[in-house]
């Protein structure tokens, strides 16, 4: 998720307080404490899977590139880290499969985004 | 407890108003919602003749960061450009381009008040009776904004005017430059699509229209009778080719997960509108090329605004909704439209 989920909820923090505090406008405070809600409903959501969502990413795209290993350390920030590399290996294998016409490879890279787009879904995605 | 740009926003006003005395600003409060723009609304009172006077208007100030950049001088005129026609537009009163009044630039205009531009509140099932004149006027309305001459509305004075066989690339280019920009993660899915933009341009533009740059619902003032009463948010109104808001009013995140065009009617009675009104004519491969163009142009939008936050530009609540709703949605709709899934 970006922006990450620990800044989110950092943010989110200082806002519940500056609108413990009198003064606020009516308007302002409802809209803060409304987003702030539906956000801490998306943070609550991801908490559980997110770790395997991009474990299972991560096999997924070294199959694709040929790769092997394995995630070792499983921390989020770590796995997010390696992630963004494999993307990006990712991105450049596609463009690489289009110009040479690899038809085979480039099917299987646009079955990987799919499933990646559905794995990473939120049940309140208007898509 | 009276907000503290009352007395600051008054005493603007009262210098633009040399006939009005006791200029008053009350009630101001923030809109929720405007990643672009701080919105509030506020009620001005005054007295001219001996005659006390009132009216609802509407503040729109630059943040200290945004989801998008724009010219706020843009948007002012394009509001002024529509204003009388059969776009319904409010009233745009005073622009300030300088910092000294309130801090950042702002434009004030009329309130048109007492309507609702709620997408959940439309989509909700109160409305469903009236969603089809709703759909009707909506594109309607597209399809007189795309019929209109920007030399005769003179924003030609304001905008950039590309060559009808440029206009694809410039707004490719302007948008794909923004995510490489912004993103703080590879994007695959929207890479991808814009590789099979460049690779399938669309045919030239069939003229040069005024763009509103973000139609779609939750853009226009509507009552429950279904009649649309004002056109909203034109802070991204540019040039270029027609079917570029058509596509965006019609790619899939503006359907709000209702699977119809903008959460309203079927794409093709959406397009009959808009042609029956413009006198256009929307190519399906062309359309189906901005409607892809207008995904990436979201995503655009999307990492744009995780990008503010993550600067520490803006850390309002409203710039992380966009980002974490709408990214991965983002890469979903287009590989809908791409046939992929």
């Amino acid at each position: 998720m970006n922006p990450p989920v620990p800044a989110v909820l950092a943010e989110l923090a200082g806002l519940a307080i500056k609108n413990a505090m009198p003064g606020v406008p009516d308007a302002e405070r409802a809209s803060d404490l409304g987003l702030s809600a539906a956000l801490l409903g998306v943070a609550a959501e991801i908490w559980d899977r997110q770790a395997h969502i991009l474990v299972e990413e991560n096999r997924a795209v070294r199959a694709l590139l040929g790769e092997t290993g394995q995630d070792a350390d499983l921390r989020l920030s770590a796995l997010k880290v390696e992630n963004d590399r494999l993307r990006t290996a990712l991105i450049e294998a596609h463009a690489a499969a289009e110009t040479a016409g690899d038809a085979a490879l480039q099917d299987a890279i646009w079955a990987e985004l799919v499933a990646a787009t559905d794995r990473r879904r939120l049940s309140s995605a208007p898509v | 407890m009276s907000h503290p740009l009352e007395g600051r926003l008054a005493a603007y006003i009262a210098g633009k108003m040399p006939d009005a005395a006791d200029v008053v600003v009350s009630n101001l409060e923030q809109i929720s919602g405007g990643a672009s723009r701080e919105t509030y609304r506020f009620r001005l009172g005054w007295s001219e003749g001996g005659t006390a006077r009132e009216r609802k208007l509407i503040l729109r100030r630059d943040p200290p960061a945004s989801l998008i950049d724009t010219e706020r001088r843009v948007e002012f005129e394009a509001y002024r450009a529509f204003r009388g026609s059969a776009v319904p537009v409010p009233e745009m009163l005073w622009l300030e381009e300088a910092s000294y009044a309130l801090d950042h630039p702002f434009f004030v205009a009329e309130e048109i008040a007492g309507f609702q531009a709620s997408p959940q509140l439309l989509l909700s099932g109160a409305y469903d009776a009236v969603l089809p004149k709703v759909a009707q006027q909506k594109w309607a309305i597209l399809g007189e904004i795309a019929k209109a001459d920007p030399h005769a509305l003179k924003l030609t004075d304001v905008m950039p005017a590309p060559a009808l066989d440029a206009c694809w690339k410039r707004e490719l280019d302007h948008w794909e430059a923004l995510i490489d920009r912004d993103q703080a993660e590879p994007l695959p899915v929207t890479r991808a699509a814009i590789r099979w933009l460049r690779a399938n341009p669309p045919p030239p533009a069939q003229k040069l229209s005024v763009v509103h740059g973000d139609y779609r619902t939750g853009n226009y003032l509507f009552d429950e009778a279904g009649q649309i009463h004002g056109i909203l948010d034109w802070e991204m109104c540019h040039l270029g080719d027609p079917l570029e808001d058509l596509g965006w009013s019609l790619q899939p995140i503006w359907g709000f997960g209702s699977g119809r065009a903008g959460g309203l009617c079927t794409q093709d009675e959406a397009v009959a509108a808009w042609e029956a009104a413009s006198g256009l004519k929307a190519d399906p491969a062309a359309l189906h090329w901005w409607i892809l163009f207008n995904c990436v142009k979201g995503q655009g939008i999307w990492v744009g605004s995780a990008a503010a936050f993550n600067s520490g530009g803006n850390r309002a609540p409203i710039m992380i909704y966009p980002a974490w709703w709408l990214i991965n949605a983002q890469e979903r709709a287009m590989l809908k439209v791409m046939g992929k899934s």
